[in-house]
């Protein structure tokens, strides 16, 4: 079941992307909130090709970090290694995301549930001992140290570096709000109803003829597809990467995004990213307690907050969704 | 349109707290350090040194007639990102004049605080690091480090390893290290160094963190039966279960800690169990009776403060901020932060031990005044028997045949 | 040689009767109510911290036999009153399997932060539950590593003792077959999961005082063993007890002869490749029924 029309969607996109926008006239002196800013939009992508998979094609891919990760590295390697335009090598290393994707998919997704949440995981768990070791070196990771150097994007004659934030914010939007639309658009499409159908009856899908597996690997494609550019541009635009990405902290902080968004309540993904990256740059001063915070926040929110914050807003404002929240038994 | 204007508003608001706050007459020193995640316990030793350096001031009168203020910031596991945001936050939002960190991102640190001008201090102890710098003194040149390198400070585990008082019964050598860059870094010299010396280096092993079990690597060891045992994980964890299983059947092996035996706790959890381990410290303050008379009361206050000995690193926070401060103090404004890193770079800081000088990649070498500490556990406690460079006994300290040699 | 490769081959033996123990407990949250439960490293960390208080921080008189006496119990309320508070009310909602995963996942970040703001983020070490090693000629064997085989075995057939002569345990049997017909047979099914989270905890935890004492403990000490069990549990099929009892072993051996023959860094890489091609020819891992 659709839980928002066509319209209420891109409504809701564009008022969230509209506030952005206009967000650097109040911030754009600090290169800190810049930042922050920025980095809601590139976790927003991330978190909404997650919730594209977990939420709508119903599978459970712990392997979003990682996919992630080989963007940004892939990127930078190929920039570096070969010399290959910033812009260009994003649009590769989003294609070696995509690979590996499939790579990842096709033994995995005829796997269930919790197995292939370990599968996606293992992905995970097994990219930082590949990056450190000798054959990661061998490709250009530069071991435990890192890349240092990553050129950033040049367009029309615009530096796309960690120095020139409001550029980088304006490009960081513009990807988001692409991204968001090829997930709106195959939410809203075919595919999205094929795999609402094969979320709720698995053979009465089938009997219908959608082919649950060819729908999960496009998709599982896709999504990586796009993490993979968001991190390539996360790497082209920090400078630097090293494996500490790939650690415990990034990966609970974007299940968070999911749990106040709401898990399948896309675009509320996109609100969950901006909220979480605020509180949690908020709670910075805290030190230890952030983490306790953050752990705490998660428990009490997907115990009240079943919908995320979507089921929250529809709760107060009534009439504008008509559309009941609850999602039906399966 | 209502709910556009809602929601600009309440982000707007959400951001407000973020903000910078406006402060009284305070001189505000920016401390970015791991307080979550695996590295919070060397991030604790840092910030102990520069607490007390902080406090010291302050309680003396403070800083041109100012109080210094911190603003701390957990840098977590030094993701770039976080390495970056530490620098916007700290320098470019809350605007302080100086920051005084400890492992701070091997590189990404130079980068990221580099682009700013208030002085940096660092304790990477990371080519990586210097490498950056090199790329360009000028924009870097607010960077100090607070330690030598991983090559030469495994140089000089090696120098002291071919000077101990002690008859090698073969020429075989077995390296373990961490997989981060610091192990790797140590490890790859070391191997070189034994390589050059027409050493047998028998077994490299390089293992993730969380390694505790190491039968599989103790039951290889036995049939080498190694003269020398070099592990280099900053990790108590790892070390001490190495340490027992080793000697569950010691062979004729010096066992080499390096830098590895710096966490407190394996000195502390095992107490006399220790002695014999060899390791090594930089900038280090050596024990168990300091150089000098200032020295040993610097020593005394830390202990009266925190409750235990110093460790790694605390003392070269400590002198970090005491550096800043006294160039601060010369120069007469702490606002001016290139006549500040010039006179850190041109005069160095006089300190409890002597002079510490950077050099032309604002690196603070080990030798002369400073030197690399080379310890030995005796009687449960750290016990310096070499300074290097050059290599020289400490004191009357002598290195002792480990118990577990037949 | 034949030595060397029986002392991997104990090594393998430590190894193993600890991860079956780990992988036991996980395997049968999963195999009963079907939640996976992403805190499984930080009860297990628990277990550590547990007996950290009682022997060093308290200095309780009567040992390690103190200790399990005191620490049972806890960590079974414990379990039970989380499972009741945070992992029941989620029960009743259609993608309940996912919110399980989070809730767990935060609470597993609550807990450990929650450690290191009371305990510190430095280790803490335990006293060794036996001294001294046993040889036999060229071979050797720890008493510590002994206790531990010994016990972590003891408490596995102590829990299969109890699943197969107590009601509780015959409940919980019948509710991982048959849900809905140890319903209708009026076994009460929410204490029955509640319960069986307890037990899981119990396992855990123990298995968390045996290794404290041999590894310590720290804040961030249970991911590693949360990775391991989740594979050893899918290795073996998740839900299958039996089937978590060979993996443990199996694995261990793996762990302990590829650490040896190609060195520890191949160890995860291993573990990962064995999985994977189990998987793939065998979705539903060694000997699960769930696929």
């Amino acid at each position: 079941m659709m839980n928002m029309n066509w319209k209420s969607m891109s409504a809701f996109m564009a008022v969230i992307f509209g506030v952005m926008a206009i967000m650097p006239l109040f911030v754009g002196g600090s290169d800190h909130l810049m930042h922050i800013l920025i980095m809601c939009l590139i976790w927003a992508i991330v978190a909404s090709c997650w919730d594209l998979i977990m939420g709508f094609a119903g599978i459970f891919s712990f392997g979003q970090v990682a996919f992630f990760v080989i963007g940004a590295y892939a990127s930078a390697i190929f920039s570096i290694q070969f010399g290959i335009n910033p812009v260009a090598a994003m649009f590769l290393a989003g294609m070696v995301a995509a690979a590996c994707g499939i790579l990842v998919g096709l033994p995995c997704l005829r796997l269930k549930g919790a197995y292939i949440a370990l599968v996606t995981f293992a992905v995970h768990m097994i990219l930082e001992p590949f990056l450190k070791s000798g054959m990661g070196r061998a490709i250009g990771t530069g071991g435990s140290q890192g890349i240092m150097t990553i050129p950033p994007m040049e367009l029309f004659g615009i530096v796309f570096s960690a120095d020139n934030k409001i550029a980088v914010f304006y490009a960081a939007l513009l990807l988001a709000v692409v991204c968001s639309i090829i997930i709106m658009l195959v939410i809203r499409s075919f595919w999205g109803t094929a795999f609402l159908a094969i979320k709720d009856s698995k053979d009465f899908a089938a009997s219908l003829g959608v082919s649950a597996f060819r729908h999960k690997l496009v998709v599982f494609a896709l999504t990586s597809f796009l993490t993979g550019l968001a991190g390539a541009f996360y790497g082209h635009y920090v400078g630097m990467l090293s494996t500490r990405m790939l650690g415990i902290d990034l990966f609970v902080m974007l299940m968070i995004m999911l749990v106040i968004g709401g898990i399948g309540k896309f675009p509320g993904a996109i609100l969950g990213a901006i909220i979480t990256v605020t509180a949690n740059e908020m709670l910075a001063p805290l030190g230890p307690y952030r983490p306790l915070i953050l752990g705490a926040m998660v428990v009490v929110l997907v115990l009240l907050l079943p919908d995320g914050i979507i089921g929250l807003v529809r709760r107060f404002i009534p009439g504008k969704n008509p559309a009941d929240s609850r999602s039906p038994s399966g | 349109m209502k709910k556009f204007c809602l929601i600009t508003l309440a982000i707007a608001i959400l951001f407000s707290f973020a903000g910078p706050v406006a402060a009284a007459d305070t001189i505000k020193v920016g401390v970015p350090l791991a307080m979550t995640g695996p590295y919070t316990d060397t991030g604790d030793n840092y910030w102990k040194g520069i607490k007390m350096a902080i406090d010291e001031i302050n309680a003396s009168g403070g800083l041109l007639g100012k109080q210094l203020e911190t603003v701390r910031f957990d840098t977590q596991e030094f993701a770039p990102e976080r390495v970056m945001q530490g620098a916007d936050y700290l320098v470019g939002n809350r605007k302080v004049d100086s920051v005084h960190a400890g492992w701070a991102g091997w590189g990404q640190d130079v980068r990221a605080y580099g682009k700013y001008t208030a002085p940096f201090f660092a304790d990477d102890g990371s080519q990586a690091a210097v490498d950056v710098f090199r790329e360009n003194p000028e924009e870097y040149s607010n960077i100090f480090q607070l330690t030598d390198t991983d090559i030469n400070q495994a140089t000089s585990m090696f120098n002291v390893l071919m000077a101990l008082p002690h008859e090698y019964p073969n020429k075989k050598v077995v390296i373990i290290n961490a997989d981060d860059s610091w192990g790797m870094g140590v490890g790859d010299t070391l191997e070189e160094n034994f390589r050059n010396e027409g050493w047998d280096v028998a077994l490299r092993e390089v293992v993730p963190y969380g390694t505790r079990e190491w039968r599989s690597v103790m039951t290889r060891i036995r049939r080498i039966q190694p003269a020398i045992i070099h592990v280099e994980i900053v990790s108590a964890q790892e070390v001490i279960t190495f340490f027992r299983q080793f000697m569950q059947r010691p062979t004729n092996s010096i066992l080499s800690y390096g830098y590895s035996i710096v966490p407190r706790e394996v000195v502390q959890t095992m107490g006399k169990e220790a002695d014999g381990l060899i390791g090594q410290v930089p900038t280090a303050m050596p024990t168990p009776i300091a150089p000098t008379p200032e020295a040993q009361a610097w020593v005394e206050r830390f202990v009266e403060l925190w409750k235990h000995q110093p460790q790694a690193g605390s003392w070269a926070a400590y002198s970090g901020v005491k550096a800043w401060a006294t160039a601060v103090e010369a120069v007469g404004d702490e606002k001016d932060h290139k006549a500040v890193t010039d006179y850190i770079s041109t005069h160095g800081y006089k300190g409890e031990t002597g002079w510490w000088k950077w050099d032309e990649d604002n690196v603070m070498r080990g030798g002369g005044d400073v030197p690399f500490g080379h310890y030995q556990v005796q009687d449960g406690e750290l016990v310096t028997i070499f300074t290097d460079p050059p290599v020289k006994p400490y004191m009357d300290f002598k290195f002792i045949t480990p118990r577990w040699f037949k | 040689m034949i030595y060397e490769y029986l002392d991997i081959f104990i090594s393998g033996l430590t190894i193993g009767s600890v991860y079956a123990l780990m992988a036991v407990g996980l395997t049968l949250i999963y195999g009963v109510s079907r939640a996976f439960n992403f805190a499984y490293g930080s009860f297990y960390s628990l277990g550590g911290y547990i007996a950290w208080i009682f022997m060093v921080a308290i200095g309780l008189r009567g040992g390690y036999a103190m200790v399990f006496a005191l620490a049972v119990p806890l960590l079974m309320v414990f379990g039970y009153l989380t499972e009741k508070a945070i992992i029941a009310p989620l029960r009743r909602r259609s993608d309940w399997e996912v919110k399980v995963m989070m809730i767990t996942l935060g609470l597993a970040l609550f807990m450990d932060n929650g450690f290191q703001v009371l305990f510190g983020p430095r280790m803490k070490s335990l006293p060794p539950i036996m001294e001294g090693v046993i040889v036999l000629g060229e071979v050797y064997i720890t008493k510590q590593d002994m206790m531990i085989f010994v016990l972590s075995i003891s408490g596995i057939l102590a829990f299969r003792w109890i699943l197969n002569n107590t009601r509780t345990g015959m409940a919980v049997r019948a509710v991982a077959q048959n849900p809905n017909g140890a319903k209708i047979v009026g076994i009460p099914k929410d204490k029955i999961f509640a319960a069986t989270f307890g037990i899981s905890t119990v396992m855990v935890g123990i298995g968390g005082i045996l290794l404290a004492q041999k590894y310590f403990v720290s804040p961030m000490g249970g991911w590693d063993i949360l990775v391991k069990s989740w594979v050893i549990t899918a290795f073996g099929g998740m839900g299958s007890i039996r089937g978590s009892l060979y993996a443990a072993f199996l694995l261990g051996m793996l762990e302990a002869f590829v650490g040896y023959w190609f060195g520890m860094s191949w160890v995860l890489f291993a573990l990962f490749a064995v999985l994977l091609a189990t998987l793939a020819i065998r979705p539903q891992g060694l000997m699960g029924k769930w696929g």
